[in-house]
């Protein structure tokens, strides 16, 4: 990690680019759904002039230009007088993608994004020539407040006894204005702290404006801060101008007379008002509201209190003052995060050990020594868990960047595509997000560029011209499922088998039900495109996606529907740390099955057992007759089970909803188990996820049961021995 | 009869010296429309402030007309002495 605090400042500013842009996304797809309304058109105006605003400050001049092109044309939205017709819709979607190239392009140092003129062009023609020029400074529109300039009547507002303030003593010094800095925004910054009084102090020999020294500052401010306001609160906010203006901060004991104040005004700094997106560049982002703005509902206003508000005793709880701090967050690298989830691990298999020592003294039944270990399990399971979510993160964004995505390709293959997104807000783990980008990537493309058919043939077969692609996350049986859904055309079968054959796939005479012919597209090798466009036939394959896919533990299943559509399903593990399990024994082997897979477990019970083929059984569970497995052979432990010999059945689902019944000998017990990855060299092996320690030192290998028996009865032994 | 100057609607870095130079070249009393003022930042606001004091000085009256909402809201936030902007009575 460096060292250098400015280099680390100006890392937050592009990590927190990255969430504007994803409010920014959000505020253009309620737009482009119809909502025009002013808090919609505000949050996206506020997450372009934020970025503008720390730019600014940092003095990238490419990115203030172009997002100030930007904010221009949602200042024009905002005032009314342009209107949010599809066009303009369009236009902002790309001008949105093309900041979001601005901002990494500014971040890696790299040249202008191609296509940055182009856009600045069509905002010009849009805009007019009444646009304001693209000049470089941190603007900012003040909220219309009813404040009735001349009006001097007081009202004298003290504070009770013993309550502290501040008087902060701020002269700006020359630089501060000229390098995009505002007094206003930081006046403004001040009085979302609390209440303040401020006096502009105007020297009595100020030279008569001329064009040489109208860019030296003389004026300088007194603010008098009311409220419990930490002095580190105040100095964050003149952060950026710390180098560039005379600063005197001292905390006064006692009742600050904030008198002067016209009524009105003291009303409104009473307000709560929203949070700076981030306090680190609260200087350079207030809340730019105008009139729209006075009767909306900030998006932040009444957060959930911060999760460690307790560690902030000495914020002020003064209500003028709270609201201003919903999301405390801190920046954590990936790297300590993962050293921690690795450290739990580890505390997991330890207590597994420490109870088996504890049996094996003979101690274990002694009720202080019984709860003890109980309150550590507990503990264990619960800092696991709180782990966890610190590595759980929302699909949003991968998301949003599969919107862009759409956008592109659709405009590349002219076709007019609708994404819609569903369970946006659904959290994985961020490994797996990250290693999910490109898979999805190729998923959707695919999906704009072979599944969806072009407008005028959509138009014909009595579809509307825009094709949808839905995009859904969920949580289903303790994993992650994603589907990626279109109503094109669906998988062209007798295309697809003719392509096989021809590529030497499969024999000419082979007969393929529907679902091996959609399987082909996996087959390493295929491409059904007939034209090798520049989006999709890049020599990737699907193969590559389910490689992808089932290297983070996934699996991938498509359905498809002549004239309906295609369905992609990926499902994937919640996380790639830990798991609860049960631990069973099959042929003289200790095993785990994921506990989320189980859905119930019961007596193996000849009478109940159906033989639909020598090889084939049914187990009837209550009214519902389901396909019965033995583990043990199932996993070529061992040939065939004793028909006679007892055993227990665990009910599993699997992602689609079907069930099955395993075999097991017996069951040994409930646990959490620690995933270790097989390592490479073992390959993928079907129907194993990964190997765990146990506590007593022992491997055990963590089942798949969904894969073990997907394939039905079709299934053949597989030899795992090596494998143990 | 007044010298009239209509304010621009942003008051920011770049409108300094342009205001500036257009006040500094004003001569006998003048009067600044500032209704159609959407951004009014420090420097322009010094700017004001600076050309009120000297007109002040040399005896020409100097004054603010119909100032918008923003226009007031700002300075109320500079925390500017009406008295030192004075404001003409709206008509």
């Amino acid at each position: 990690m460096s060292n250098d605090p400015m280099a680390e400042i100006r890392s937050s500013f592009f990590v927190e680019c990255e969430e504007l842009l994803e409010s920014l996304q959000d505020a253009l797809n309620i737009m482009d759904e119809g909502a025009h309304d002013c808090e919609t058109i505000n949050v996206a105006f506020r997450a372009v002039h934020s970025i503008k605003g720390g730019a600014g400050a940092f003095g990238f001049d490419n990115l203030v230009a172009f997002s100030h092109r930007f904010e221009t044309m949602m200042e024009e939205i905002r005032a009314g007088r342009l209107a949010l017709i599809p066009d303009t819709i369009k236009l902002l979607f790309i001008t949105a993608d093309l900041l979001q190239d601005v901002i990494r392009a500014t971040r890696d140092g790299a040249a202008e994004p191609a296509g940055t003129q182009e856009v600045l062009i069509a905002l010009e023609a849009l805009l007019g020539e009444n646009g304001p020029p693209a000049e470089e400074e941190v603007d900012f529109t003040p909220m219309g407040l009813s404040f009735d300039f001349g009006d001097t009547t007081e009202d004298t507002t003290y504070l009770t006894d013993g309550a502290t303030g501040w008087s902060i003593a701020f002269t700006p010094e020359s630089g501060l204005y000229t390098s995009g800095n505002e007094a206003l925004l930081i006046l403004r910054s001040l009085s979302q702290l609390g209440a303040t009084k401020v006096t502009c102090v105007v020297p009595t020999d100020l030279p008569a404006p001329t064009e040489e020294n109208a860019e030296t500052p003389f004026l300088s401010w007194l603010v008098h801060l009311r409220g419990d306001v930490i002095e580190d609160d105040i100095r964050q906010v003149f952060d950026f101008v710390a180098d560039v203006c005379q600063l005197e901060i001292e905390q006064i004991q006692g009742g600050i007379d904030l008198g002067t104040d016209p009524p009105s005004t003291a009303v409104e700094e009473e307000k709560p008002r929203p949070a700076p997106v981030t306090d680190t560049v609260a200087a350079s982002r207030p809340e730019p509201a105008v009139t729209c703005a006075e009767v909306s509902v900030p998006e932040q206003a009444d957060p959930p209190p911060p999760a460690n508000a307790s560690l902030t005793p000495t914020r002020p709880l003064n209500p003028s003052t709270a609201p201003s701090e919903p999301l405390a967050t801190v920046r954590v690298d990936l790297e300590k995060i993962d050293q921690l989830v690795n450290l739990v691990g580890e505390l997991v298999i330890n207590q597994a050990m420490l109870t088996q020592s504890v049996e094996k003294a003979g101690v274990g039944h002694q009720p202080d020594v019984m709860s003890g270990l109980e309150s550590f399990m507990t503990l264990t399971r619960d800092i696991q868990e709180s782990v966890m979510m610190i590595r759980a993160q929302p699909v949003k964004p991968l998301f949003q960047r599969m919107a862009r995505i759409v956008r592109e390709t659709s405009a590349s293959v002219g076709k007019e595509v609708r994404l819609r997104t569903e369970g946006d807000n659904t959290e994985v783990d961020k490994t797996v997000i990250e290693r999910l980008a490109d898979p999805l990537t190729h998923m959707i493309r695919n999906a704009v560029d072979h599944g969806l058919e072009l407008p005028d043939k959509r138009r014909e077969e009595g579809k509307p011209a825009e094709g949808v692609i839905l995009l859904s996350a969920s949580h289903r049986a303790g994993r992650v499922l994603i589907e990626i859904e279109d109503d094109g055309a669906g998988i062209n079968r007798p295309k697809v088998r003719e392509t096989a054959i021809r590529k030497g796939l499969i024999a000419p005479d082979a007969q393929l039900t529907e679902n091996e012919i959609d399987n082909l597209l996996f087959v390493p090798g295929f491409s059904t495109a007939s034209k090798i466009s520049a989006l999709s036939g890049r020599g990737v394959g699907m193969d590559v996606v389910k490689a992808a896919i089932t290297g983070l533990g996934g699996r991938i299943t498509l359905t498809s529907a002549p004239g309906v559509g295609t369905k992609l399903s990926i499902s994937l593990p919640l996380t790639l740390a830990v798991l609860d399990g049960m631990v069973v024994q099959a042929a003289g082997q200790t095993l785990v099955v994921p506990l989320s897979a189980i859905i119930e477990t019961a007596k193996l019970e000849a009478d109940k057992i159906h033989h639909l083929a020598p090889s084939a059984e049914m187990m009837q569970i209550r009214s519902e007759f389901v396909p019965l497995f033995d583990l043990g052979q199932q996993l070529g432990f061992r040939d065939a089970r004793i028909e006679s010999a007892s055993g227990i059945v665990l009910l599993i689902s699997q992602e689609d909803g079907r069930r099955a019944a395993l075999i097991v000998d017996a069951i040994m017990e409930q646990r959490q188990v620690v995933i270790k990855g097989l390592g490479q060299s073992y390959g993928n092996i079907p129907g194993v996820a990964a190997a765990t320690i146990l506590g007593d030192g022992q491997i055990a290998l963590i089942l798949d049961p969904a894969d073990l028996v997907r394939d039905g009865n079709l299934s053949s032994p597989r030899d795992l021995k090596a494998a143990v | 009869m007044a010298a009239q100057l209509t304010l621009p609607a942003r008051l920011d870095l770049t409108a300094a010296k342009p205001l500036a130079r257009e006040i500094s070249a004003l001569v006998g009393d003048v009067e600044l429309d500032a209704s159609g003022v959407t951004h009014l930042g420090g420097l322009c606001l010094q700017v004001l402030l600076a050309a009120a004091q000297s007109f002040q000085i040399s005896g020409r009256s100097f004054a603010i007309s119909s100032a918008s909402e923003e226009f007031q809201a700002a300075l109320s936030m500079f925390g500017v002495d009406p008295a030192q902007l004075p404001r003409k009575a709206t008509a």
